[in-house]
């Protein structure tokens, strides 16, 4: 714990027990936190963005064939039940320490997660407007585009924030096996015994943690206000 | 063709059209049957409509009228029997020459079909679709990205059944009798030969059902497009239709002018009265109506 | 539809020509500030279409390097983790769950009626919600050194403070007429607690223990990768000498026990609250 003291509290960097004191790498530290925040947005971007390929294939009232939907919802599963860090102590090696492992590592386990969600939300809507496009010449490319996307765009939006605040955690231990982000400086001052800075960094995960919450919330619930 | 016709070619229009009004007849069905397990729903249904014509279809709930038009529409396979339309075979097609066959015939369905959470033009657009080829479909299943000419279309074809107004509005936020003008609109913008229309009338009130019923008269007069509709009120057959084929339990038991559809042949062919026959389908109606709630205009 | 025809209707609905220029605009800055960021994210990152490339060829080494897989020469140590890993994850949760049985009576609204205390109870619940299990694996092991006993620590610590909020919850909304029921025949404070609300919130609070169960068989096997003990351990070491088809093992082997666990435990829990 910090040795904080009420007098010294608002003293600056080189008076001991304030905040300053606490914080002194608060501008690095800063910085890393806005890098894990960055490499938890790209990987959800990458990981919905995959998930929402392959959740039409993967939905079952779609008719994606017998060989390819099976194939698909296998592909998805293998995707999510294997843990991010597994997959990111396996990137490690394929692609190197840093942050691209990391998301990548994320964003696999993220396209599995999000593309089953996405798979049952596209088999919860009705296929009349489905008929619809099929009986006037549309590919299936097409329906899935036009009949299909419309109807389940806003719950897809959702899932995918929702997922950003849980790869926001992620992305924050992550670093643990040197996939890049915040979770490398932390990993290194628990090694160290380093009290003040491990209650800081924890401090600060956990306000990005809340704020980011908050924020998706919001999002959240304007996006499905919106498109209502 | 007024609203459409320039966007094909003329000349490749006229060929076309005289493949498809040559002597075979512009949609022949021979012995054309399909089974759901035991139930025979269509039993060998030979059936030949002229270019040009407007036929009923008529028959009691099961009768396998809807089985028919979602086959000629290959929405659903058939599991015997052909399709010819100009005497080329469509039971078979594959791909994009299956795709072109479904846009070709225009399907209208009895619940609309619609995107309800697309706006009216997109729509109406969608009838587009079988249309777009190479870059072009790229940019509309990406980008939804139409050319101005289809959107001017579409809004014309909107404008006919006044419902330009309503363009950028949600589908779901119109009657019943408008989303189903805009299915037509939909169908139109296909620019089909054959209008199939499945019991278009079936979740409508009266006035909105005269409406959508004058809507598909005025396509088959004015653009001379063939229509094969389903309907189970005999007069409202009666009224618009210049053909009344009856259907019985898979078969085709009746097929004349609706002059000849006397209410003595109603009764030998369904063993009821007309206004029994009227009463069911009122009361199945009624019930259609209920489960599906519908924003008022 | 000539070009004039077109332009009539331009005229008329502007909207359904991709709308006015405002719009236009707005969509246009919108997309150039997402690609920048996406372009700034993937220089700052050095995601480079090279090192993509040299990756996935890596990957598929590894890949081909997996089949088949193999348990190797130390299959009981990858069995003894395994089992260590279940068996932290029972402990872990089983002592979350006595923990957080008070807890939740704390938090609930109909028991401590201090709004204050309550609040600040909730808050603190929230903020150990907000670290995540790797950490808390990461300090125990500093704490009590390598070993499965920081992990059922880590797991714990991390879940205690969410069982006691959805306990909470679960009190809340339990039934009040059963606990005025408890007071009508004259029984106090304890009494209420004990024959008025337990009855009703024990069955929920088990399948919820449960559920958490199920999903920290899944942590803990994870929890090893930073020193907490269990099949993580083994899985992270044989990345390290690369023994891959050792590392295929012991991925299908936790994938199927997760798959069993969760499939025994779904049917317990809707024993539980289904029953
Ligand atoms: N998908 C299906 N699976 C099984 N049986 C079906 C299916 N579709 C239709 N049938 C059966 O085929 C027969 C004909 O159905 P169809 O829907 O074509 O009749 P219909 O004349 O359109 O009746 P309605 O007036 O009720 O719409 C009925 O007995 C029906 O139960
Ligand atoms: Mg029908």
């Amino acid at each position: 714990m910090p040795g904080l003291r009420w007098d010294a509290l608002l003293g600056g960097v080189e008076t001991e027990g304030s905040l300053a004191f606490w914080m002194y790498r608060l501008d690095s530290w800063g910085w890393l936190l806005f890098e894990t925040a960055n490499m938890a947005a790209l990987a959800t971007l990458m990981g919905a963005g995959a998930a929402l390929l392959m959740a039409f294939p993967a939905a079952r009232n779609l008719g994606a064939g017998r060989v390819v939907n099976p194939l698909a919802r296998r592909l998805l599963e293998a995707m999510r039940t294997v843990p991010e860090i597994v997959y990111a102590l396996i990137f490690v090696w394929a692609f190197g320490v840093g942050a691209l492992a990391g998301i990548l590592a994320i964003a696999v386990h993220t396209a599995g997660a999000c593309g089953k969600l996405f798979a049952e939300s596209i088999e919860n809507t009705g296929l009349g407007a489905w008929d619809g496009v099929r009986s006037a010449g549309g590919s299936w490319a097409q329906a899935c585009r036009f009949a299909v996307l419309p109807q389940v765009a806003p719950s897809l939006l959702s899932y995918a924030l929702l997922r950003f605040e849980i790869n926001l955690r992620s992305a924050s231990v992550i670093g643990f096996v040197g996939a890049g982000g915040i979770g490398e400086e932390l990993y290194k001052v628990i090694a160290f015994n380093y009290y003040e800075e491990i209650s800081a960094i924890l401090l600060l995960i956990i306000l990005a943690v809340f704020a980011i919450d908050l924020l998706s919330e919001r999002l959240r619930h304007r996006v499905i206000g919106a498109m209502r | 063709m007024g609203l459409t016709a320039g966007l094909r070619p003329v000349a490749a229009l006229a060929q076309d059209d005289a493949a498809w009004t040559g002597a075979r007849g512009m949609l022949e069905l021979q012995g054309l049957t399909r089974r759901f397990g035991a139930t025979v729903a269509v039993d060998h249904v030979d059936l030949e409509v002229p270019a040009g014509q407007m036929v009923g279809i008529i028959g009691r709930s099961g009768a396998g009228k809807s089985t028919l038009l979602r086959m000629i529409n290959r929405l659903q396979e058939p599991s015997g029997g052909r399709i010819l339309s100009g005497g080329r075979d469509v039971t078979a097609l594959q791909g994009r020459a299956l795709r072109e066959w479904r846009r070709d015939c225009a399907m209208v369905f009895q619940q609309f079909n619609l995107v309800q959470r697309l706006d009216v033009l997109t729509n109406v657009l969608i009838g587009r679709l079988a249309w777009q080829r190479g870059w072009r479909a790229a940019m509309v299943l990406v980008g939804g990205r139409f050319t101005a000419e289809e959107r001017a279309m579409a809004l014309a074809a909107l404008d006919r059944f006044g419902l330009a107004e309503t363009a950028l509005q949600r589908a779901e936020t119109l009657s019943g009798g408008q989303q189903q003008r805009v299915a037509l609109c939909r169908a139109l913008l296909q620019q089909p030969r054959l209008v199939l229309a499945d019991e278009p009338i079936a979740s409508l009130d009266p006035r909105n059902a005269q409406l959508v019923m004058d809507a598909l008269r005025d396509v088959n007069q004015r653009d001379g497009l063939s229509v094969l509709v389903n309907l189970h009120h005999l007069d409202t057959a009666r009224e618009y239709c210049d053909r009344i084929v009856a259907m019985q339990a898979g078969k085709i038991v009746f097929d004349g002018t609706p002059a000849a559809l006397t209410a003595e042949r109603v009764r030998s062919i369904y063993g009821i009265t007309e206004q029994e026959f009227a009463a069911e389908a009122e009361a199945r109606r009624a019930a259609e109506r209920a489960p599906a709630p519908l924003a008022v205009a | 539809m000539s070009a004039a025809d077109v332009a009539a209707w331009r005229a008329r609905i502007p909207g359904a020509f991709g709308g006015g220029a405002r719009g236009r605009v707005l969509a246009v800055v919108g997309w150039a500030a997402f690609l920048l960021w996406l372009g700034w994210v993937l220089w700052h990152f050095d995601v480079t279409p090279r090192r993509l490339w040299n990756g996935l060829s890596g990957l598929a080494t590894i890949l081909r390097l997996m089949v088949p897989p193999s348990p190797g020469e130390l299959w009981v140590d990858i069995l003894q983790g395994l089992a260590e890993s279940v068996a932290m994850a029972f402990l872990g949760t089983f002592v979350a769950a006595l923990v957080a049985l008070p807890l939740g009576f704390l938090g609930a609204g109909n028991v401590v009626t201090n709004t204050l205390f309550r609040f600040s109870l909730r808050r603190v619940f929230d903020g150990f919600r907000g670290v995540d299990q790797l950490i808390w694996a990461l300090a125990f092991v500093r704490a009590v050194g390598l070993g499965p006993l920081a992990g059922v620590l880590a797991i714990a610590t991390a879940d205690v403070a969410v069982l006691a909020k959805l306990n909470a919850e679960a009190i809340e909304n339990a039934e009040r007429r059963q606990v005025e029921g408890i007071t009508a025949a004259g029984g106090g404070w304890f009494a209420r607690l004990r024959f008025g609300l337990l009855p009703q919130v024990l069955p929920v609070m088990l399948a919820q223990a449960l559920y958490f169960f199920e999903s920290n068989t899944r942590s803990a096997a994870i929890l090893g990768v930073v020193g907490a003990g269990g099949i993580g351990l083994q899985i992270s070491e044989r990345i390290r000498v690369r023994h891959w088809d050792e590392v295929a093992f012991i991925i299908l082997l936790m994938v199927a026990t997760v798959a069993a666990i969760d499939w025994v435990s779904a049917r317990l829990r809707r024993r539980l609250i289904g029953g």
